[in-house]
């Protein structure tokens, strides 16, 4: 394997990176807002572009080896890092299929993201500091998923947490964005303690079964020498299989935002549309399936850890379905939504169909990535206003993004007709082959039992019932956005002419209206300087406001070319990597070391799983358009007290959230504010207080003896070399009179 | 000088130490208290010396002239030296204290006082 | 003598002549204490060092011996008379002893110490006579080989100390410079 072609595919957003953070600006100052941010863009896309063709050569050289019998993967060693005598650290990289289809999303939907964002941050003053982030995170993603080692894992994965956390508070000067950021932030040291703690335990369990490793050369995080051990040794001890499977699965969590750990991603939607689109839909996200398909074989040894994955996996997709009801924010609707399908990736690892995850992870990045995309069009076009209350016909203004989003609502609904073409059943959108996959692979297996219970199987009724209340949401989503005759924002008087309490919509809307209403592209930029916020700050308040005069206008180029690629993605991508089983194979040739060869073809099922999923999709999208075609229901309108207690609970996220910040915020202080009482003034101030008292009383009681005579200090300096022979006198009578 | 013990040495030794510690306690002139100070280097001398001569360090390190048998003498050369630069010394801040407060009375200089 | 008590060592005839020089010294030294007027107890000290230097000859220690005439009465002792009679510190101007307790103190603990000593480190030493030193181990050859290849570098040291000390007194006794 040439190794320096993987090297370009690391190095050149990293290049990029450099260049955006160092000569960003200067470039800007240089040539001037328009030409500077037009050759940045160019900058920012191109490394990222270049790396997906480099990219695309080498996994179709991986491909065709493949097919001649060799697929072990390659390891690319670029230098030693850690170098200690048992426990040795290089930085080496591995190009194997998982690693390349990672890289391949990465760098392909990254470039398509990025020149979106080209379009979408136009206005932005701080062009070069959203493009440097956006490379940066590039870059720590590559490392993340081609690093061939879990330390390097590790790296990559706190270099993606840095990049989320830097851009979901891109817009800092916003309180409520910054505190999104320390949540997302916060949240996912969770995660990491799992993650660390599982490495931790890995190594050490390795270390102590030294002599039993293939390769005794340290490198006890590489996966090239852990994977065949861990395969031997933890078949006899499955506990220890457990205890890192469900470490590992904690740090899955956190990055993965699944159920408990969920929390940062829905707030994450505080960042630019871009960022959620590349990071909090397409990739970052999506690092726990990864990591999972990664370290298969402890989850294939343990039923425990598989059957916690396939659990927390089900009732995620579940809970995020739900709660995406109550939700009105555009944005909001599609960040529980990927939480949803999220869990629907767990739900296929923890079944023990790996590969069914990942496939998943790259339908879901072309079809979320678009719905992403297209919602941040719509933002753009409704003056920054995310309150789909505030929308409503919109195809005939934006037809473009709107039959591209009605692409992606038909994807993630999982669409299809039962014609069966080559090996596949249907002939649907990306979303089926998926989701059908995954749904096939828990109700087909029985890998993930704890206690006699089956719960992939359980997991897998709760998927497909999760899938049709997937196709229902986004129908809301998709009905109550470009459908119906009423534009609903037409009834916002013109914000010169209301005042702040004129009627209860009014109230609603401000209250709703909008998380970012005042960031996005317009002509005084993103930013506001000290001085203009304290010269207009009414100003500042409603200048991007929606308002009834509003016209929407359809996108640039650079905003709608992007979404057309992830449409035709979305439409064909599912087949092509299906028919054949060519994903499949690709990801996993061989049968799975433990599990053998896992099913995904239930049977015994009272219809076709085949049906089961059309009537799911179809079903849920009927369902939406029977309650969102006449448009907005009034029980989903302005005024949230009239709403069901159903919609109103899913709105805040069934108390969840309250109750979990609630607990972790105010104990938090509880126990900051004990802490400082009890332990820092009482304990240590009280020390040191009391020692320097006791000092000073010593002093003041000493001082007494100084007189000032120097014939008493030779006094007392006798006295004690008296004393001191005195001493030495009787050590020498113990020892028998001098002698 | 053969016919003498070890010990006579040793006790004129520790006779004029003792007189120089019970002088330093007792007299208030800093020059006798001086003086008293240099009674005991001497006596440490005597002691030097008379050790040097009766009970040798049995190492020999160079055939022809004994070095350890040097040790008390070196010691010795030392201490004068040392006694020399002292002396020098101290005088000159007793004449810089009389300038100053025109008495050298050593209880009447307190300054230490806590 | 008394029946029954023997000295662990001979009665000889340069036991003698110790017991005078030495007599000498312990009397010297005494008195350097006992007079109030300083110029006596300088003059007390001389005798103590010259008798010192003489016992030092009997030690076979001759370079010492003439350092010690040279050294400290020649010099030291100078300096402590010349600073006498410079501050006019006789007779006229005596430092007044008054009766203090840690005179007594201090005389006491003088005792006590003797005491230890001379009971544990001399009488345990009493029966040593012989000389083992080489007789020619305090000529000045031995002295100047042994100081300017063994113990060079504390030499040099000291050279630096007293150099030091020269320059402090200098500092000290002018008014200006």
């Amino acid at each position: 394997m040439d190794s320096s072609a993987i090297t370009w595919v690391l190095g050149l957003p990293i290049l990029g990176f450099l260049i955006q953070a160092f000569f960003g600006k200067t470039i800007v100052d240089a040539m001037g807002p328009a030409k500077g941010k037009r050759l940045l863009g160019a900058l920012a896309v191109t490394p990222i572009a270049a790396a997906f063709a480099i990219g695309l050569g080498i996994t179709q050289k991986l491909y065709s080896e493949g097919h001649e019998g060799g697929h072990g993967g390659h390891v690319v060693s670029l230098f030693s890092w850690i170098d200690l005598a048992s426990l040795k650290v290089p930085f080496e990289l591995i190009v194997d299929p998982l690693s390349m289809t990672m890289v391949l999303i990465i760098t392909g939907i990254g470039a398509l993201i990025h020149l979106y964002a080209t379009g979408y941050m136009a206005e932005e003053k701080d062009y070069p500091r959203f493009f440097t982030y956006l490379n940066l995170f590039v870059a720590s993603m590559l490392i993340l998923v081609l690093g061939n080692n879990l330390a390097l894992l590790f790296i990559g994965w706190e270099g993606v947490g840095l990049c989320s956390y830097l851009l979901i508070g891109f817009w800092y000067k916003d309180l409520a964005n910054s505190k999104a950021a320390n949540k997302a932030f916060i949240v996912n040291r969770i995660g990491d303690w799992g993650l660390t703690l599982g490495m931790f335990l890995i190594v050490a369990f390795l270390g102590a079964n030294w002599s039993r490793l293939p390769i005794q050369d340290g490198r006890l995080l590489s996966y090239d020498v852990i994977l065949p051990a861990l395969e031997t040794l933890l078949k006899e001890n499955v506990p220890m299989a457990t205890a890192i499977g469900l470490l590992l699965f904690v740090g899955a969590c956190g990055k993965s935002a699944q159920f408990p750990l969920y929390l940062w991603l829905p707030d994450a939607m505080a960042g630019p549309t871009p960022v959620s689109a590349l990071i909090h839909a397409a990739t970052m996200v999506t690092s726990g399936v990864v990591l999972l398909n990664r370290m298969h074989v402890v989850f294939e040894i343990s039923p425990i850890a598989s059957g916690v994955v396939c659990a927390v996996g089900a009732f995620t997709a579940l809970f995020a379905a739900l709660v995406a009801f109550g939700q009105t924010d555009i944005k909001k609707v599609l960040a529980y939504s990927t939480v949803s399908q999220l869990g629907f990736m767990f739900v296929g690892a923890g079944s023990g169909a790996y590969w069914t995850g990942m496939f998943h992870v790259t339908t879901h990045a072309f079809f979320k990535a678009l719905l992403f995309l297209g919602s941040g069009a719509v933002i753009h076009a409704m003056a920054h206003n995310q309150d789909m209350r505030n929308y409503g016909g919109l195809l005939k203004y934006l037809p473009k993004t709107g039959w591209t989003m009605i692409i992606g609502w038909l994807a993630i609904a999982g669409v299809a007709l039962p014609i069966a073409v080559g090996t596949a059943p249907g002939l649907g959108f990306a979303g089926f082959y998926s989701k059908e996959a995954i749904i096939g692979a828990a109700l087909a297996n029985h890998h993930a039992t704890i206690n006699g219970m089956n719960l992939s199987v359980i997991s897998g009724w709760t998927a497909l019932f999760v899938a049709f209340l997937t196709a229902m949401y986004m129908t809301r989503l998709t009905f109550l956005t470009f459908f119906g005759k009423e534009e609903r924002w037409r009834s916002i008087p013109a914000h010169a002419e209301h005042g702040h309490d004129d009627h209860a919509h009014q109230a609603d809307h401000a209250e709703h209206g909008h998380d970012d209403h005042h960031h996005g592209p317009d002509e005084h930029g993103f930013f506001f300087t000290e001085e203009e916020m304290a010269a207009q700050p009414h100003e500042h308040e409603h200048h991007h406001e929606l308002d009834g005069t509003h016209t929407p206008h359809e996108v640039p180029p650079s905003m709608w070319i992007p979404l057309a690629a992830l449409a035709v993605l979305s439409v064909a991508g599912g087949f092509l990597l299906y028919n054949n089983h060519f994903f499949e194979h690709f990801l996993y040739p061989n049968d799975l070391p433990v599990l053998g060869k896992v099913e995904y073809h239930p049977h015994g099922l009272p219809l076709d799983l085949l049906w089961l999923s059309i009537i799911a999709a179809f079903g849920g999208i009927l369902a939406g358009a029977l309650v969102y075609a006449k448009g907005l229901p009034k029980k989903e309108g302005f005024d949230e007290s009239k709403w069901n207690p159903f919609r109103r609970l899913a709105g805040e996220q069934f108390l969840y959230d309250k109750s979990m910040m609630g607990g972790a915020v105010d104990g938090g202080r509880e126990l900051g504010v004990g802490i400082w009482k009890g332990i820092d003034s009482w304990l240590i101030d009280g020390t040191v207080n009391g020692l320097a008292k006791v000092a000073g009383g010593l002093g003041t009681g000493f001082k007494a003896i100084q007189t000032g005579y120097i014939r008493l200090y030779a006094l007392m300096m006798l006295l004690g070399g008296v004393g001191l022979v005195g001493w030495f006198v009787y050590q020498a009578s113990q020892l028998g009179g001098g002698r | 000088m053969q016919g003498v013990p070890l010990v006579a040495f040793l006790a004129l030794g520790l006779f004029m130490f003792t007189v120089g510690v019970v002088g330093v306690i007792m007299r208030r002139n800093p020059i006798v208290i001086f003086m008293c100070i240099e009674l005991m280097l001497n006596a440490v001398n005597l002691t030097f010396l008379a050790f040097a001569r009766y009970m040798p360090a049995p190492v020999v390190t160079n055939p022809s002239i004994p070095a350890s048998v040097m040790g008390g003498q070196m010691m010795v050369i030392f201490v004068m030296a040392v006694a020399a630069a002292e002396v020098a010394v101290g005088l000159g801040i007793i004449m810089a204290i009389y300038r100053l407060r025109d008495s050298v009375d050593i209880d009447e200089m307190n300054l230490l006082k806590g | 003598m008394l029946e029954g008590f023997s000295l662990p060592f001979p009665i000889t005839p340069q036991l003698g002549v110790f017991a005078l020089l030495a007599s000498i010294a312990a009397i010297a030294s005494v008195g350097v204490v006992f007079f109030q007027d300083a110029i006596r107890s300088a003059l007390c000290l001389v005798i103590n060092f010259f008798v010192l230097a003489f016992l030092y000859f009997s030690l076979n220690a001759e370079m010492l011996g003439i350092t010690q005439i040279v050294v400290y009465t020649g010099a030291i002792m100078v300096l402590f008379l010349f600073v006498i009679m410079l501050l006019a510190l006789g007779s006229q101007k005596l430092v007044k002893e008054k009766l203090d307790p840690k005179k007594f103190i201090g005389l006491g603990l003088g005792v006590v110490m003797a005491g230890a000593v001379a009971s544990q480190i001399v009488l345990p030493l009493a029966k040593i006579t012989a000389i083992r030193a080489p007789d020619k181990f305090g000529s000045p050859q031995a002295i100047g080989y042994t100081l300017m290849s063994q113990y060079v570098y504390p030499f040099e040291i000291a050279s630096v100390l007293l150099m030091v000390g020269i320059v402090g007194s200098i500092l000290l006794a002018k008014r200006r410079i």
